[in-house]
């Protein structure tokens, strides 16, 4: 299983997601694609500039591997205080 | 002992008494800066709902203090910031730091609220006689950000 969380406008889009790795989905450009089929609303959020990606709680800056076990949080833009 | 503190709320806090707690956890410092933050109070029929990650928001953020202990001789620093809903004038967000010297408290402060606008994990929606919509960090914020990148 691996565990999918959307935060900010991407929440709207999507709960959170509990679901068996997919097949051939082997890093967080192929799970990206992998929502987006599943799921063309929040396939065209995801779309937009300034979502980051998070795997198992640190901010990844490019493509990263994705296994079983992993937490993948999908994030819109921040705004704190 | 640290004064170091960091809470995500659920429910209001009262930013007095914070830096009360904050100045008496501290000791030998020549300044205090405590900010608060408000919900403006433009608008009265304005309800703000923030969220956040938990785990990830809290680490975050104690990044970033991290940060501003490396670049300012703090003796201590004290965040809360709001999660939930709040109305008007309702207090979000508190930084206090404290050191020897008045300017490092200042610039501390200040880095850390640029840094909470636009780095924390903290996601922001409003809604005004029923309709909702994102806040996503203005121009303003990210410049203000890039102020301590120099």
């Amino acid at each position: 299983m691996i565990e999918i969380l959307f935060f900010g406008r991407l929440g709207d889009a999507s709960e959170t997601l509990r679901v068996e790795l997919p097949v051939g989905v082997k890093d967080t450009n192929g799970l990206t694609k992998w929502l987006s089929e599943q799921n063309s609303a929040l396939g065209s959020e995801l779309e937009k500039a300034g979502n980051r990606i998070a795997v198992n709680k640190t901010i990844i800056s490019e493509n990263s591997a994705v296994k079983e076990g992993d937490e993948i949080a999908y994030m819109s833009p921040l705004s704190g205080g | 002992m640290t004064a170091n503190y960091l809470k995500i709320c659920e429910d209001s806090f009262d930013p007095e008494a914070e830096q009360k707690t904050f100045r008496e956890a501290v000791s030998g410092v020549g300044a205090i800066v405590a900010f608060t933050g408000l919900v403006r109070g433009e608008d009265q029929n304005l309800t703000l709902t923030l969220s956040h990650y938990p785990g990830f928001t809290e680490s975050q953020i104690l990044e970033i203090a991290k940060q501003a202990e490396t670049r300012w001789p703090l003796t201590g620093w004290r965040i809360l910031h709001r999660v939930g809903a709040m109305t008007a004038d309702e207090p979000i967000v508190f930084v206090a730091t404290a050191s020897r010297h008045r300017r490092d408290a200042f610039e501390a402060a200040d880095f850390l609220m640029d840094y909470l606008k636009s780095e924390a994990a903290f996601w922001k929606s409003e809604s005004v006689d029923g309709k909702e919509r994102w806040i996503e960090p203005r121009a303003q914020d990210i410049d203000d950000k890039k102020r301590w990148e120099k």
